[in-house]
Parts: C-alpha cells; sequence; structure tokens
C-alpha cells in the first residue's frame, strides 16, 4: 500500500516537473542578464520588465485582446447559456444536431476557415473583413465547443430536467426556475468553460494574424512582432501574460465561492 | 362526489399508446396507488396529472376544475419525485420555503418551521440536500410539497432508492401524515406489498390501461384476470384442462385457475385422518423448500405442473426437499378466470 502511493507520488511530481519546466525556463530567461553556456543564468536583471511596461504598444495590445476577449466570451455566454439550456430541457432530440455544430470548429483548420472568412466579408452586405468584429464572430466559433461541453455536462450533472419541472409544481415560472434553481448550480461549469475560453483566447495567434494582422495589434501579433528583436522580451511578454491570466482566474474563482456557506452538520 | 376525476385519458409517443382510454375517480382524502410493472404508463399517467406531460385526449378535473390545460404551476398539485429533485443550492429550510417565495406567502417561517417539525428534520434546517441520508431528503421533498398545501399529492415511487427498513418506517410515516392532513393522494409503486400496505384503493395497470380497481383486499382476493393474478399475489395460474386433470372432475369452468400459495395445505402421503371435505387433494413431492424470512416456500411438482405453497415458518414443521405430499387445494378459493 505504502509503496504503491510512493509510486502515485513520484508520477505526480515528475509530470508537475514536467508542466513547470519550461515555465520556470521562461521565467528564468525573462530575468537573465548574461545566460550563454551556463545552467542558470550568470546575472538577473528586470530590465525586460521595464521595457515592456514602458511600451505604450504593449498596453494597447493587451486592452485590444482584454476587448476582444470580454465581448466574445460574454457573447457565448450570453446566447449560448440559454441555447443549451432550452435545447437540453425541452428540446433534447435536437441535442445532436447541437453538439454536432458545437465540435465543427475542431474540423476547420484555423487557415482553412480563415481564407473562407475573409473571402465571405469582405464583399457583400457585411463587410467586415480587417476589423475585429470580424475576429469576434471567429472567436465565437473557436470556444464553441468548450463552451457547449462545460454548460451540458453541467446541467446532465444536475438532472435540470427534473429539478425544473419540480420548481415549477412549486409555482416558478420557467425563467424563474432557470434563475433560483439551475442558474446557481451550474455556476462553476460556466466558470471552467469561461475560464478555459480566456485562456484559450489569450494564446490565440491564427485568427488574430490572418485576419486583421497589424491592424488591431493584439497581445499574440505584438508578441510575434518581438520575437524577431529579443528573446528576453518575449520571454517577460508571456511571463506577464501568464501572469494576468492566473490573477483573474483567482480572482473570479475565490469571488464566485466566497460566498458559499460552509456546509452545516454531518451527514 | 368524486374529487379527483380522470376522463378517458389517452397519451402516446411514436405511434405507441402509453395511456389508452383511462378513467378513474378519487374521493376526497383517499390515499390511491396506481400499480403496475415498468412502462405500464403509472408514471406517465401521474405526470400528466401534475401537468408535465401533456394528453392527447381526455380530461383532468381536480375539486370540479378542469386543469387538462394548465401549467403545472396552476394546478395546486404537489408531488414528490423518485428521486427527490431537491434543489442542491438550498438548504433544508429554503428547499422547504422555495414555494412559499415564489407565492410571497407572508408569515412563511412559522409554516416552515411547522412542516420540518412535521416531518421530524428539528435541527436539519440548515443542513444541505448532499448532507442529508436518503430518507431525510425524503421527507424534505415531502414538506417541500406538503407545506403548498396542494389539493391533491402526487409521489412517484418516493421509496423506491431506500433500504428496507427505512422505508418501511417511511411508509407509516407517509401514512399517518397523509391521514393528519386529509390530503388526496395518488401514490405511485411497482411493489405490490408497498401498495397493499398503504393505499385505500389500488389501480392496477397494465399496457396503458387500468385492468381492475378496488380496495387491497378485493384485488388480493379476487383477481379479474392472470395478470393482476400473476402481479399481486404471486398465485398458482394453472390452465383449466391440466388442473380438471389433476383434481379428477369435469365440473369447472374457465380457462384458468387461480390459488393463492397460502391458502394450499401440505400432508404427507398415507398419513391418516384427511378431511377431504371442501378439499381437492393432488399428489406430488417437493421440488424445493425456500425461506424468505417468516415465510416457508414449498415448490411442489406433480404429474402436470408445479405448485408453490406458502407456509408460516413454525418449528419443526418442515418437509424435505423430495418428500412425497399430498397438496389439500380448497374448493372455495379456487378463483376461475
Amino acid at each position: 500500500m505504502k509503496s504503491s502511493l510512493t509510486f502515485h507520488k513520484l508520477f505526480v511530481g515528475l509530470l508537475v516537473i514536467y508542466l513547470l519546466i519550461p515555465l520556470v525556463g521562461t521565467l528564468l530567461f525573462s530575468i537573465a542578464g548574461k545566460w550563454d553556456h551556463t545552467i542558470l543564468p550568470e546575472s538577473y536583471t528586470l530590465k525586460w520588465y521595464i521595457e515592456l511596461f514602458q511600451d505604450e504598444r504593449f498596453y494597447d495590445a493587451f486592452r485590444r485582446t482584454l476587448f476582444l476577449i470580454v465581448i466574445s466570451v460574454g457573447l457565448s455566454v450570453v446566447i449560448m447559456l440559454p441555447t443549451i439550456f432550452i435545447i437540453t430541457v425541452y428540446f433534447s432530440k435536437w441535442e445532436g444536431l447541437l453538439q454536432a455544430a458545437a465540435m465543427l470548429p475542431y474540423g476547420v483548420p484555423p487557415i482553412v476557415g480563415a481564407v473562407g472568412l475573409i473571402k465571405l466579408y469582405s464583399a457583400g452586405p457585411i463587410q467586415i473583413a480587417g476589423t475585429p468584429w470580424i475576429l469576434i464572430g471567429a472567436y465565437f466559433i473557436t470556444i464553441l465547443p468548450f463552451m457547449y461541453q462545460g454548460i451540458r455536462n453541467s446541467l446532465r450533472t444536475l438532472n435540470a430536467v427534473q429539478l425544473v419541472d419540480a420548481a415549477e409544481l412549486l409555482g416558478a415560472t420557467k425563467f424563474q426556475a432557470f434563475r433560483t434553481v439551475v442558474f446557481p448550480n451550474i455556476i462553476s461549469g460556466i466558470l471552467v468553460s469561461t475560464l478555459l475560453s480566456v485562456s484559450l483566447l489569450f494564446s490565440e495567434f491564427a485568427f488574430a494574424n490572418l485576419l486583421v494582422g497589424g491592424r488591431f495589434e493584439t497581445l499574440q501579433i505584438y508578441l510575434s512582432d518581438k520575437l524577431n528583436s529579443s528573446g528576453h522580451l518575449t520571454s517577460a511578454i508571456v511571463i506577464t501574460y501568464y501572469s494576468m491570466i492566473l490573477l483573474l482566474t483567482g480572482t473570479v474563482l475565490k469571488l464566485t465561492f466566497r460566498n458559499k456557506r460552509n456546509p452545516v452538520g454531518s451527514k | 362526489m368524486s374529487y379527483v376525476t380522470i376522463e378517458q385519458v389517452t397519451k402516446g409517443y411514436d405511434n405507441q399508446l402509453v395511456l389508452n382510454n383511462i378513467s378513474l375517480t378519487l374521493k376526497k382524502g383517499e390515499f390511491a396507488t396506481l400499480l403496475g410493472q415498468s412502462g405500464c404508463g403509472k408514471s406517465t399517467l401521474l405526470r400528466s396529472i401534475a401537468g408535465l406531460e401533456d394528453v392527447d385526449v381526455g380530461r383532468i378535473l381536480i375539486d370540479g376544475k378542469d386543469i387538462t390545460d394548465l401549467s403545472p404551476r396552476q394546478r395546486e398539485v404537489g408531488m414528490v419525485f423518485q428521486s427527490y429533485a431537491l434543489f442542491p443550492n438550498m438548504n433544508v429550510f429554503d428547499n422547504i420555503a422555495y414555494g412559499l417565495k415564489m407565492k410571497k406567502v407572508k408569515n412563511l417561517k412559522s409554516k416552515v418551521n411547522n412542516m420540518i417539525d412535521m416531518v421530524d428534520l428539528i435541527g436539519k434546517e440548515e443542513s444541505y440536500p448532499h448532507q442529508l441520508s436518503g430518507g431525510q431528503q425524503q421527507r424534505v421533498a415531502l414538506a417541500r410539497a406538503l407545506v403548498m398545501e396542494p389539493k391533491v399529492l402526487l409521489l412517484d415511487e418516493p421509496l423506491s432508492a431506500l433500504d428496507a427498513k427505512i422505508r418501511k418506517s417511511l411508509q407509516k410515516e407517509l401514512k399517518r401524515i397523509q391521514k393528519e392532513l386529509d390530503i388526496t393522494t395518488i401514490f405511485v409503486t411497482h411493489d405490490q406489498e408497498e401498495a397493499m400496505t398503504m393505499s385505500d384503493r389500488i389501480f392496477v395497470m397494465n399496457k396503458g390501461q387500468v385492468v381492475q380497481s378496488g380496495s387491497p383486499s378485493e384485488i388480493y382476493t379476487s383477481p379479474v384476470n392472470t395478470f393482476v393474478a400473476k402481479f399481486i399475489g404471486n398465485y398458482n395460474v394453472c390452465n383449466m384442462e391440466v388442473f380438471r386433470k389433476l383434481v379428477r372432475t369435469t365440473e369447472l369452468k374457465g380457462n384458468e385457475v387461480a390459488i393463492r400459495p397460502e391458502v394450499l395445505q401440505l400432508v404427507s402421503v398415507g398419513e391418516d385422518s384427511l378431511d377431504l371435505q371442501g378439499n381437492w387433494e393432488i399428489k406430488g413431492f417437493v421440488k424445493d423448500v425456500s425461506m424468505a424470512g417468516n415465510v416457508l416456500r414449498y415448490e411442489v411438482e406433480t404429474e402436470e405442473c408445479a405448485f408453490h405453497v406458502d407456509y408460516l415458518h413454525h418449528r419443526g414443521e418442515m418437509f424435505e426437499q423430495g418428500a412425497r405430499v399430498q397438496i389439500l387445494v380448497p374448493k372455495k378459493e379456487c378463483i376461475m378466470l
């Protein structure tokens, strides 16, 4: 028993090291002064961060990325949450169709998708090619699988159909049943989907580069541009946005679970 | 005067009838049970009364009011689901108070506390559903439905997920509360013993139809057909031609004969002072003996078919496996089907 537990601990430890090494390497490189032929840097400096935080372009790119993400993810939650709820609870026979539609983005490579989108939206009634709006549309589709799976799984685990039935029999309208019973119970699922989508979009490069490129510089395009000038600086950018995501995730999780009441009594 | 009336209700899915022209009536304060096997339509009928399923044809009336086209929230019925459907984000108090909050009822706290007292959950008000046992969750679900003072209480196999001991005690408690509040109750179960214990009236359902209704005693002692006989009382159902041959008579009419296992008597072959007055006698041997607590069940093989004979488990009165016996069949207990 003890030896098997040791094996598990060792295995998890190795996995953690494997996952952390690239991040630690990037962090070290972002604060390295001279690092040529030694295992660890010979000197340390914060000049890459100072340079980064003094660059107006970085703040602009960050703001643009944040704008795209907030609009895309917000739109996705507002549209997909009621859609998935209604299909799961009231029109379950359509669930297969919705699932297929949600999985479609996996089947289309970003380059093919981007070329198609540019062709479609560069002429005709909706000429949004080259604007951030086309990117918002593309991002909405990109995060669809995450939003769909997360919300649907939460609804399934909850047995939402029966809870809505019970609430309605107790005098609630369909909307009240959703707001007071279903939503509070799937919030963690929505949150996980949202955070996954945010992380994915923060590091999205293909669509951003192909659809809008330098006309609406996002963090990834800024990063790609800086990649040619200094590896230290790009490491500082990567560490900065990792920290941002970590901060954002931590804050959202803390805010969500802060008001959750402590369990009372025991089984 | 009937309080609940189901009038020629029919419902189908994909060209298959789930409820086939069902009509029944209930009196106020009655405890009725819809009893049948899985898929017989009993839960669909209950959900139709609750408004969770639409009916294709027919009407449902409660207290003289046609509720067929009303939404669930307008029907004034309470329901306890098989899996309780408690709201996981709310504690016991909030679960019970939910319906009253939706109705914006004043003095909500005292009503909820009274109900918590009635279902014996004092001290558990702040607990969440996942912190309660199955029995406690069932009480919360019951209290949540009862606090709304519904005209009809619908119970969809609410005890089926509980273990035998808790189930028995909750059966009694449920019956006590139902009598105390004098609330008309429709209970759905596939367990005939549970139906017998709890009901004032039983509606036996098969293939979307009510095949027999009556008091538990009527249903048990006078089944109208083979299905009810086999489903309700583990009856010995024997083909009439075979039975005539066994008892050497030509008088009997009907297609089948049904005999309860507990009215049969076993005696050893050759035993003296057999009183054959009013009994038929069939020879056979004990093929198997099984024990179900206080009951001993003998499977006796005869020339033509096997009979089950139930005995109360008295010490020292067992027939061994393989023993040659005679079955005494009381003539008046034979039900011709």
